[in-house]
């Protein structure tokens, strides 16, 4: 039982299902429970492909940091897929590929195999995407995609002929003996872009409006929870790691970072549009987390995405089932949803609560921690942003409920099925039951990435 | 020198992708911005002794003569195909949007609901 | 206006990246590479190569190093065949009219043409571990057969379900190959087969095999592409 059939068994099943294709989507669900328990069995470290050496071959690694990001992955897309099992048949093999697309992404140690699967996932980011039926803002997340990642190309590149290795660990041993901070900086910069376009970082961020704004119920959660997830997972380990950001580069990050922060939450608040609000709101939520990465607050930010992929989940997939039936997202349309859905409407508040971070709730004791941690290393300015920015998403948030709770001039009948008010309450309860009992949070802390370990201990 | 010439045709491809609006000529641009890239990778490995060949073992070859390097070619090869890939699927939406909208041109395209 | 300021980004990041690159001591200059500090110096000692078999050591690379970037890459094209079939087809479908109808001469030269490409395809896929070439570039050419066979014929249509199955059979048989080094030996894609001696035609133990599958795999997905392209909805 190695790590490598996590990502073997996805690909063995997609070449098969095409032969087959009715069963794609329930093959998938088998390879998804399959993977769920592989990994609650899997034992850590590193894993070689071909029986080659660190630097001659390709090797996995699996620390606490992976499998927490590849249990949320996995069992995200299970349950997606099963709510999704009638409405979206077909998307069985694209599916089976993003599966494996992202489990290669979060595992691998090796910066060339990590373009590979950032193009696998992201053709089938675009391919899941096709469901919205818009063309136009399919070819722009494509155009956005292939630029982001050849940029991401050329920055390994310029660090292969630097450095001679392209192992993570290997590489990030030899920047640290090499020492000249200011010859990393273009090749840095150019995978910091490379990645930001797939993670929603602010000025590459253009497709979100138009992929996410027209979504239904399988891409909407698929690409905002799971794919924005697994992006800031990875996003996450290279800023730790090898993107050791100073000085003026320093600066100009976290700029970009606060700007977008503010910028999300603003243009959430200046739309009507329902779906548009989730999207901003997820957008402002990368920047926080990416800006947590990097101060090096590992742990709450892990915590955060965590928080995030599940609420987004619950939001996004009540708002879209209700934008199918109704046929329009803006605010006016869908006032008094919840009037005959109390128990979604209670799950959905309980997510907007956690997102906003209110008290009760586990958002409100991430973000308390991470403000903590913030104010511990004296960026003062950077928690007045944030909290800035909490302000403006509590009024934005709190206007879209007082719409969906309270009647307007017509009467709306949508229904959940029972799958879907399952996977409602229990992510609704997880998300309270951690905010009222949180001493499990802190039995990990900072020393779940071990990457740096393996650096100094090889 | 060819790894400014590399650079060039980047920037050229970069340059058409954010100023043209007709569909097909954006993914022409994003072809040749991947060109260029193709071609620099290539650049890295190369070494300009004139003992050196290509790195092939055969009768005439022998192991102990200088190669160049041959890991960028590896890389190379795997970059091109995926190139490939994401131009098959280009023109495939871009045959969707014209049977959508009956028009390439991005400026043309009225938002339909 | 927007002229404008694409010009100045896309100048602005040229100039960026050619002054840093000239600027920086560990970047070496062009045609200076020196393998001895890369990874590469590995791939080129004599037991290496002995252990591989094979004399292409670009090929060694690519199938036998860096075997699972290569499993990546067949997935790209894999799943942008899929991509292209699932955007563009319909349940029935025949040829693009597109109003011009090829003389004899044409038609019966290609199908002799059609024969000769195709054992040029197959030549260049075998010997890819002794000669520049493999799987990529000779699916590649076999696809270009079939291509040149629709474009000669306004009539003709390829047998697209067996190059599903080619395809998805191809496919399955490269992750079972890794699979089984899984089983038999310890690690996922090692070689299980001996390595024979180097400029042999049978010799590298499993590279030979991988790179078939690739070639198949590879010509009938872009024959497959091309397929959709040239065909539409039956109008009647």
């Amino acid at each position: 039982m190695s790590a490598i059939l996590l990502i073997a068994v996805p690909l063995l099943a997609a070449f098969l299902s095409i032969m087959m294709k009715k069963l794609s989507s329930y093959v998938l669900l088998a390879v998804g429970i399959f993977n769920v328990v592989l990994l609650l069995i899997l034992p850590d470290g590193f894993v070689r492909i071909g029986e080659f050496n660190q630097p001659l071959g390709i090797n996995l690694l699996l620390d606490t940091y992976s499998r927490i990001a590849l249990l949320l992955l996995n069992s995200l897309i299970l349950v997606i897929t099963y709510l999704n099992l009638k409405s979206y048949k077909t998307y069985g093999t694209i599916l089976l590929l993003a599966l494996a697309g992202l489990n290669g992404l979060v595992l691998t140690n090796d910066l060339f195999n990590f373009f590979v699967f950032l193009e696998i996932s992201g053709i089938a980011a675009y391919l899941i995407t096709t469901s919205n039926k818009k063309p136009r803002s399919t070819f722009h997340y494509l155009m956005l995609g292939a630029v982001g990642s050849s940029l991401f190309l050329f920055g390994v590149i310029i660090l292969y002929a630097m450095y001679g290795t392209l192992n993570m660990v290997g590489m990030i041993r030899l920047i640290q003996a090499n020492g000249n901070y200011k010859e990393v900086i273009l090749p840095f910069t150019l995978m910091f872009i490379g990645l930001g376009v797939e993670a929603k970082l602010l000025p590459f961020n253009s497709w979100v409006k138009g992929v996410l704004g027209n979504s239904n119920t399988l891409s909407g959660p698929m690409i905002a929870s799971v794919y924005a997830g697994s992006m800031s997972f990875v996003l996450g380990r290279l800023i730790t790691n090898l993107f050791d950001f100073q000085g003026s580069l320093l600066t100009v990050v976290t700029i970009i970072l606060a700007v977008g922060i503010l910028a999300g939450d603003l243009m959430a608040f200046a739309s009507t549009k329902t779906r548009e609000i989730l999207l901003f709101s997820s957008v402002a939520q990368a920047s926080i987390i990416a800006l947590l990465f990097v101060n090096g607050i590992i742990i709450w930010a892990v915590y955060l995405i965590i928080a995030n992929a599940l609420s987004k989940t619950v939001m996004f997939l009540v708002i879209n089932k209700a934008t199918k039936d109704i046929g329009s997202d803006e605010s006016q349309d869908l006032r008094g949803l919840f009037i005959k859905n109390i128990l979604v409407g209670v799950t959905f508040t309980l997510a907007t609560l956690s997102v906003m971070g209110l008290p009760l709730l586990v958002g409100f004791k991430i973000k308390l921690a991470f403000l903590t941690g913030l104010a511990d290393a004296n960026h003062i300015w950077l928690i007045a942003i944030i909290l800035i920015a909490s302000v403006i998403e509590g009024i934005y948030f709190v206007r879209l409920l007082v719409k969906l709770w309270y009647k307007g001039d017509k009467e709306i009948n949508v229904s959940y099925n029972f799958s879907f008010k399952t996977v409602f309450v229990i992510i609704a309860l997880a998300l309270l039951v951690f905010g009222t009992y949180s001493t499990p949070l802190s039995y990990l802390d900072n020393s779940i990435d071990t990457v740096m370990e393996e650096v100094n201990n090889g | 020198m060819i790894q400014y010439a590399a650079i060039i045709l980047f920037v050229f491809g970069l340059y058409g992708l954010f100023t043209n609006k007709n569909v097909i000529k954006m993914i022409i641009s994003l072809n040749v911005m991947e060109v260029g890239l193709n071609i620099f990778i290539i650049s890295i490995g190369f070494n300009s002794d004139p003992n050196s060949i290509a790195p092939i073992i055969s009768s005439t070859n022998q192991l102990s003569s200088v190669f160049v390097d041959p890991l960028p070619q590896a890389l190379v090869l795997t970059a091109i195909v995926i190139g490939v890939g994401t131009t098959a699927l280009g023109l495939a939406i871009a045959k969707n949007i014209y049977k959508t909208y009956n028009t390439f041109e991005l400026d043309e395209m009225e938002e339909s609901a | 206006m927007k002229n404008i300021f694409g010009f100045l980004i896309s100048v602005t990041l040229g100039v960026f990246i050619i002054l840093a690159l000239a600027n920086t001591d560990a970047f070496p200059e062009f045609g200076s590479a020196n393998t001895d500090n890369r990874v590469s110096s590995q791939y080129l000692i004599e037991d290496n190569v002995n252990d591989i078999g094979s004399g292409n050591i670009v090929t060694a690379i690519v199938v036998g190093y860096r075997g699972f970037d290569t499993l990546g890459e067949v997935t790209v094209l894999f799943i942008s065949a899929l991509g292209v079939a699932f955007m563009l087809s319909s349940p029935k479908q025949e040829r693009l009219d597109l109003k011009f109808r090829p003389n004899f001469m044409l038609r019966v030269g290609s199908k002799i043409l059609f024969g000769i490409i195709l054992v040029t395809s197959f030549y260049i896929i075998l010997h890819g571990h002794l000669t520049p070439g493999g799987g990529f570039p000779g699916g590649a050419i076999i696809a270009s057969s079939v291509l040149l066979l629709y474009l000669a014929d306004d009539k003709f249509r390829s047998n697209i379900k067996s190059f599903k199955i080619l395809e998805g059979v191809a496919g399955s048989l490269f992750v079972i190959i890794g699979l089984l080094g899984l089983v038999l030996a310890t690690y996922f894609l090692q070689n299980f087969l001996p390595a024979g001696n180097i400029g042999e035609l049978l010799s590298a133990g499993i590279i030979p095999i991988i790179y078939i599958l690739i070639g198949l795999k590879v010509g009938s997905e872009i024959a497959g592409i091309v397929d959709n392209f040239l065909t539409e909805e039956e109008s009647a």
